[in-house]
């Protein structure tokens, strides 16, 4: 076997050629010279050598707070949820796991080295991320769902205000094994081997009580940074910009608001504050039948025109311009059918629906028929289940939208509130009000 | 004849062209000598009673005796379950017997789809022995070979070991779903097998375990007897319920506990310091 790289550009040649020379030069200088030398090395990767990480791969997400990170945290590339179903029979059991649980993700969100054992013995890490653990900004959200609740008498008195068990949309077409769970959890990190390998530690740690139902991955699509700094919402396998009319995530008043239970939620269990409600849909999208639509009526079923993500009839707008329904009350501009248009209406009334959406797209295998198995995962978080997703989900009900989405799958959950400090534990709180 | 097929036939002449076991064996350290020992003996008295039971079974299909067939269907494999690591050495006798119609690729067509759920497969879902002949006496032929190679076996320490992990895994990896005993349904009545053969070996073990880690011994009985419990509640006159009947809690409860089983005794092998 050669180990002899020839250039495949005259470009890549010079650069390395500018770069041995500088190393060469700066060789006198010490340090600097052999770092050089370094990233001309690194210069001319192997075919299968590991893609060297972006920047990120070492930040953390810090794990303590008031609330569980993975909610009004920047989304990035990579989910993956994961319902389990419990084998907890008294409160000392759905603690020790809460404590397990608080455990792993504490660790695996803030990184280091996988403890060593006797070879003898299983690993007790899977390896996959190598011997030190990289933090890569990943955050593991836990929530809870109805069941938890209505399968032990002992929890069922606590349970959240609006919480219930997903029931079938009139477009669905539920999949009983892609849907509902005890336990949720949501796994966010720059790359998608981060999730799964700590979706692979939780899954080892907590055998003996969790047993996994159903999981689905997402990523949306990274793209390079603007030249004048503004971000813009990600594209969900239609080509659309997708939580364009999100409210403001870093405006904590309004989360306070819109997503988090809180003081301002007297009929909730007390226990239940700092939590949130989190909506998770397996939603199909009929991706060829899409791609053979014409531009102008996908732009109408969604209200917004594809590229810039503005509203239909604002020239030169951007996906932050708020649409003037007033001004179109025959829906000329926006049809009233329009998708923007049913989940937003941007009344007064309406603003009590707010909520917040940070999905990811999923790309799952081939039907029977030869299709793409493509879709979008959808998330969403609100402070009040009804007034959040099931109402704007009610409106949506028969948009033409539907022509093209088919959900399969998911469920309703509640968000634990966030672990205070290392004392404490994810669903203390919930523990401590059992009677 | 398909390259599958061409290739199991390679696999078997080569088995019985060179008897001589792909694996290495280890020498059983000092305190392992006794409990190796007495599972031989539990392994060979249940290939014996797989060679009886089988002979029953396989005298009612050839009369024809569709009712009975079905009846010794389940405590006949419940034999063959409880041995399953041991069984498994001999690659060629486990397809021969074990394998399911997924591993073959014309399913239920396949020529290769012999042993257990080929006849399971006929008594339930045709209802009837008729074709069944030469798959039962194959069935009979490959439990008494099965016998005679075990008998002459050198156990090897580190399968008899691991077989206790092994048969949870097997359970909690492709019997949970009750895919393994599609046809008749009887998926309960191999867990149990499964379950006993890996306790078995369990409990041989014991003192050496208990010596070296009291609190892991006493884990592993107690997630054994939640899981002996949960099955209890199956128990019928001749056996168990059909597989259909096992609830969603309990189905959750039994996958949880055998996972647990199954990452706990993987540690069994570094704990008695075998490699």
């Amino acid at each position: 076997m050669t180990t002899t790289k020839t250039p495949s550009c005259p470009f890549a040649a010079s650069r390395r050629g500018f770069l041995l020379g500088a190393g060469a030069i700066a060789a006198a200088g010490g340090g600097a010279g052999a770092a050089i030398a370094a990233e001309s090395e690194a210069a001319r990767p192997q075919v299968a050598d590991a893609p060297i990480a972006h920047s990120d791969a070492r930040r953390r997400t810090p794990f303590y707070g008031v609330h569980q990170a993975g909610v009004v945290t920047p989304r990035p590339a990579c989910g993956i949820v994961a319902a389990f179903d419990l084998v907890a029979a008294n409160p000392e059991e759905l603690q020790t796991l809460f404590r397990k649980l608080t455990e792993r993700i504490a660790f695996l969100t803030q990184g280091g080295r996988a403890p060593d054992r006797d070879p003898k013995l299983p690993p007790a890490d899977s390896g996959i991320l190598g011997p030190v653990i990289e933090p890569d900004e990943l955050t593991v959200t836990v929530s809870v769902g109805d069941s938890l609740f209505e399968d032990r008498a002992w929890l069922k008195p606590l349970k959240p205000k609006t919480l219930m068990r997903m029931a079938g949309f009139p477009n669905d077409a539920l999949v009983a094994r892609s849907c509902h769970g005890d336990v949720l959890l949501q796994f966010c990190a720059n790359s998608q081997p981060t999730n799964i390998h700590a979706l692979r530690d939780i899954i080892k740690n907590t055998s003996d009580s969790m047993v996994l139902r159903w999981r689905q991955e997402g990523s949306v699509p990274v793209v390079p940074p603007q030249p004048d700094g503004k971000s813009e919402s990600a594209r969900n396998f239609l080509g659309f910009r997708d939580g364009s009319a999100n409210p403001d995530s870093n405006d904590d008043a309004l989360m306070e608001k819109i997503v988090w239970v809180g003081a301002g939620d007297p009929d909730e269990p007390k226990w239940a504050h700092g939590g949130s409600y989190q909506v998770v849909r397996l939603i199909r999208m009929l991706v060829e039948d899409w791609d053979r639509t014409p531009l102008g009526e996908q732009e109408r079923i969604f209200g917004r025109e594809k590229w810039s993500g503005a509203p239909l009839g604002v020239l030169g707008g951007s996906e932050h311009d708020i649409p003037d329904y007033a001004a179109d009350p025959k829906g000329d501009l926006t049809p009233l059918t329009a998708h923007m248009r049913l989940a937003n209406p941007r009344r007064p009334e309406t603003e009590a629906n707010l909520i917040v959406r940070r999905g990811f797209n999923f790309s799952n295998g081939v039907t029977k028929s030869g299709h793409l198995e493509d879709g979008l995962l959808f998330l969403s978080y609100q402070a009040d289940l009804a007034q959040g997703f099931l109402a704007v989900q009610s409106r949506l009900n028969g948009e033409p939208l539907e022509e093209y989405i088919k959900p399969f799958g998911g469920g309703y959950f509640f968000v634990l509130p966030g672990v205070r400090d290392e004392s404490d534990y994810l669903g203390r709180s919930l523990i401590e009000a059992i009677a | 004849m398909t390259l599958a097929n061409r290739l199991k036939m390679g696999a078997l002449a080569a088995a019985l062209c060179a008897p001589g076991l792909a694996w290495a064996t280890q020498e059983a350290p000092l305190d392992l000598v006794q409990p190796i020992a007495d599972y031989k003996l539990y392994v060979a008295v249940h290939t014996e009673k797989l060679i009886a039971d089988a002979t029953k079974f396989v005298a009612a299909i050839k009369a024809g005796d569709t009712k009975t067939a079905k009846a010794l269907y389940a405590p006949t494999r419940m034999n063959y379950e409880a041995v399953e690591p041991v069984a498994e050495l001999f690659s060629d006798l486990d397809s021969a017997l074990d394998s399911r119609a997924d591993d073959h690729e014309k399913k239920e067509e396949d020529p290769g789809f012999t042993g257990f759920h080929r006849l399971e497969y006929g008594l339930w879902e045709k209802n009837s022995t008729q074709g069944l002949s030469e798959t039962a006496d194959k069935l009979l032929a490959d439990a008494k070979e099965l016998h005679a190679r075990i008998v002459k076996l050198t156990f090897p320490p580190e399968k008899v070991v691991g077989g206790a992990a092994a048969l949870m895994e097997e359970v909690a990896k492709t019997k949970i779903s009750g895919e393994e005993d599609r046809y008749s349904h009887t998926d309960l009545w191999d867990f149990k097998a499964n379950f006993d053969g890996s306790q078995k070996i369990f409990v041989l073990l014991e003192p050496v375990l208990a010596k070296k880690d009291p609190d892991f011994v006493k884990k592993v009985a107690e997630n054994f007897t939640v899981v002996d419990a949960t099955l209890a509640k199956y128990r019928t006159a001749e056996g168990y319920e059909p597989y259909d009947k096992l609830s969603e809690p309990d189905r959750t409860v039994l996958s949880a506990k055998v996972n647990a089983l199954a990452e706990d005794l993987s540690t069994l092998r570094g704990k008695l310091g075998l490699n």
